[in-house]
């Protein structure tokens, strides 16, 4: 039983915090418990959820990707123009989320096979994809989006709205994903050291490919969503969302480094965030005030660990103080050359 | 012990020196050669892209990024990032004009006092990093967040308008000084100052030295820690004054102020040479990548082409810049391991 607490010590934390975000926020608002208010303020977070859950195995593999919003944006227009064109959903569907996966299997190329790094080259295609989807776009962007796409967002089932669903199946899928797969366990151990998982024979080029590749076909699903809920596409859709998705992922106990982090974890820091968010709307907070205390939470929640673990360090077992702000793995394996010759003498 | 230490370095920076050194050279001129490509290119498809005015405006629109791309540099040499910088500019812009349009007498003291806050918001995010050893993306993520939050909470859905900037700012915004924009000579000044304290003074040195091997720093007894909470200071004053500087020129500031510059920094820092790995790239390149993005701006808007491929056109040049950095990155490293090879043998 120790074990377990101390293993799922992160979730714990987050449960804890979510229960006392619904107290305050019902002691905010009397709207706040209400189911109606709970749900539709929920459904207004599927699209996060979708991107969040397919960021997380690329950061579990140490890599990181800002062009998310992007490939969403990409597949939102893409399915209002094919909805808009009379093509059929069943049609669209593969079609759509083959080209996303494709837009994320190019970062995972140029990361992977060109060894480049993610964050600069994600940076690249966050403007290039977002190019993309403006070009197809057109100025005016998309309109009119037919019957069958819309209702996607319409279908109830037992009371919870479809795409509501969606999160704790994507959740599920991913746990099951990470824990459970080849793949999953393939992505621990790159995120661990891609090195020795090279030596031991796994391929990590085609796991990091897959990795955002699956990434993209989640921003694909994600863009489905979008134009079932907003009933139009244009090239600026989720701009500027990326940081609350990684901020998502992050807050799960998912390590920006790699190599940790589970996919209850992610969908407990998205429940979390999502209540307060719905809090603080109840509250009349602007949205751009809320990122303060989103931002905060951000920061606390890899703070204080890392600040508790040094005191621990320092005050309490008497292990020699290893200088922990050396980079690991990777980083300095690149530079080695500089300091042989000091080392030496 | 002291005259091997007096050696020691000597011998390691002659080292360093020659491999870094043409791998800086050939970034460099990476970065020219492309800037007089896009020149070349831009001038035989439009006749007015060479003409005096349109410099002056190509420049004027790049000055600010040129100084936003400085601070940014300090902070990418030691192998970090700084996600925050657009939030520092807004809210050292937001907060320094309205206390002074709120009150005359404050008027002369705006860019010290900006610079101070813009001092220790960098000092901020270079504790998170360094001390409380968060990632850096994550760290400049959350006071991105917390820094906006805190001006959209300051600004309270107002404005800060012209009439309350200072005077002197407002003049220095509309200024022409030898036939160019004076912030095109005040980027220029900052610039050089950064480049020339990270070239020729010991800090900038330090910096340099973390950037390019954080162990072999560690080792030499260079405070690590410190350096890279000296960097995000000062690279977050050096922001602040870009925040100043871009206030000034809009004149109407509301709480969203330079919202998303960071991507810009970033992409003028890659496009520059500056490596993201850290430690190699020169502040001076990373300007004139600066240069380079308003000369695409620019040129693509001169072309009437659609504002929409700019977006596709930087995000490639981006992605071409990494890759010929990695490029560089690898051939440094392999000429330096075969030279060490060499010098076991001997």
């Amino acid at each position: 039983m120790k074990s377990l607490t101390r293993t799922f010590r992160w979730e714990l934390l987050l449960v804890g915090l979510i229960v006392l975000a619904f107290v305050w926020g019902s002691f905010l608002s009397p709207y706040f418990l209400n189911l109606n208010n709970l749900v539709f303020s929920a459904q207004t977070f599927v699209i996060f959820a979708l991107m969040a859950f397919g960021l997380f195995p690329i950061v579990v593999q140490g890599e990181i990707d800002i062009s998310l919003a992007s490939t969403l944006a990409v597949g939102s227009v893409l399915f209002a123009t094919f909805s808009v064109n009379g093509i059929p959903l069943i049609v669209a569907l593969p079609v759509v989320i083959a080209i996303c996966a494709g837009l994320g299997a190019i970062n995972g190329y140029l990361v992977a096979y060109l060894g480049l790094p993610s964050l600069a080259v994600t940076l690249g295609t966050l403007g290039a994809y977002r190019g993309l989807a403006y070009i197809l776009a057109g100025d005016a962007g998309v309109t009119g989006i037919t019957q069958e796409y819309k209702q996607i967002a319409e279908i109830w089932l037992g009371g919870i709205p479809l795409l509501l669903i969606m999160i704790p199946v994507a959740a599920l899928l991913f746990g099951v994903l990470m824990g459970w797969t080849r793949f999953g366990r393939a992505s621990y151990a790159i995120g661990n050291s891609a090195d020795a998982s090279r030596m031991a024979g796994m391929n990590v080029n085609l796991n990091r490919v897959g990795a955002y590749a699956l990434a993209g076909a989640m921003s694909g699903l994600a863009g489905l969503v979008w134009v079932a809920q907003y009933q139009s596409a244009r090239g600026d859709n989720a701009d500027g969302t990326i940081l609350f998705v990684v901020t998502a992922v992050v807050l799960g106990g998912v390590s920006i480094k790699g190599g940790s982090g589970r996919a209850l974890g992610v969908f407990l820091a998205l429940l979390l965030l999502a209540t307060l968010q719905t809090g603080m709307r109840l509250a009349n907070v602007p949205g751009t005030s809320q990122t303060l205390v989103i931002g905060l939470l951000l920061i606390l929640s890899v703070g204080v660990p890392s600040l508790v673990s040094q005191l621990r360090q320092r005050f309490g077992a008497k292990k020699p103080a290893t200088p922990a702000f050396l980079p690991s793995e990777g980083e300095t394996a690149g530079s080695e050359g500089a300091s042989a010759p000091t080392e030496k003498v | 012990m002291s005259g091997s230490n007096a050696t020691t370095p000597s011998l390691k920076e002659r080292l360093g020196f020659t491999g870094g050194a043409a791998a800086l050279r050939v970034r460099f001129f990476g970065v020219i050669g492309f800037l007089v490509a896009l020149i070349v290119i831009f001038t035989t498809m439009s006749d007015r892209f060479l003409t005096g005015d349109n410099w002056r405006s190509i420049l004027f629109s790049a000055a600010i990024l040129m100084v936003i791309a400085a601070s940014q540099a300090i902070v990418v040499l030691t192998g970090n990032l700084d996600l925050s910088v657009g939030s520092i500019m807004g809210l050292v812009a937001y907060v320094v004009y309205d206390i002074g349009g709120m009150n005359e007498a404050f008027g002369p003291f705006a860019i010290p006092f900006g610079l101070l806050i813009g001092l220790v918001l960098g000092a901020i995010n270079g504790y998170l990093v360094a001390y409380l050893e968060i990632p850096s993306i994550v760290a400049t993520l959350g006071t991105l967040s917390v820094y906006r939050g805190f001006v959209s909470f300051y600004a309270n859905a107002q404005q800060v308008t012209v009439e309350e900037l200072p005077r002197y700012m407002r003049d220095l915004a509309q200024a022409t000084w030898l036939g160019l924009p004076a912030y095109v000579w005040v980027a220029i000044a900052v610039v050089l100052l950064v480049a020339l304290v990270l070239r020729r003074t010991p800090w900038g040195r330090q910096v340099y030295a973390y950037g390019s091997n954080p162990k072999a720093a560690y080792f030499f007894g260079l405070n690590s820690r410190r350096i890279i909470l000296q960097a995000y200071a000062v690279s977050g004053m050096v922001a602040a004054f870009g925040g100043l500087l871009l206030g000034a020129q809009i004149g109407n500031i509301n709480s969203l102020l330079a919202n998303g510059w960071e991507m810009q920094a970033l992409a003028a820092v890659v496009i520059g040479g500056v490596s993201i790995w850290g430690g190699s790239g020169s502040v001076i390149g990373a300007a004139i990548g600066a240069i380079v993005l308003a000369t695409i701006n620019n040129g693509l808007v001169l072309l009437h082409v659609q504002e929409f491929y700019r977006l596709l056109i930087q995000g490639t040049a981006i992605i071409v810049a990494v890759g010929v950095d990695a490029i560089v990155q690898r051939k440094v490293l392999s000429a330096t391991t075969r030279r060490r090879i060499m010098e076991v043998e001997q």
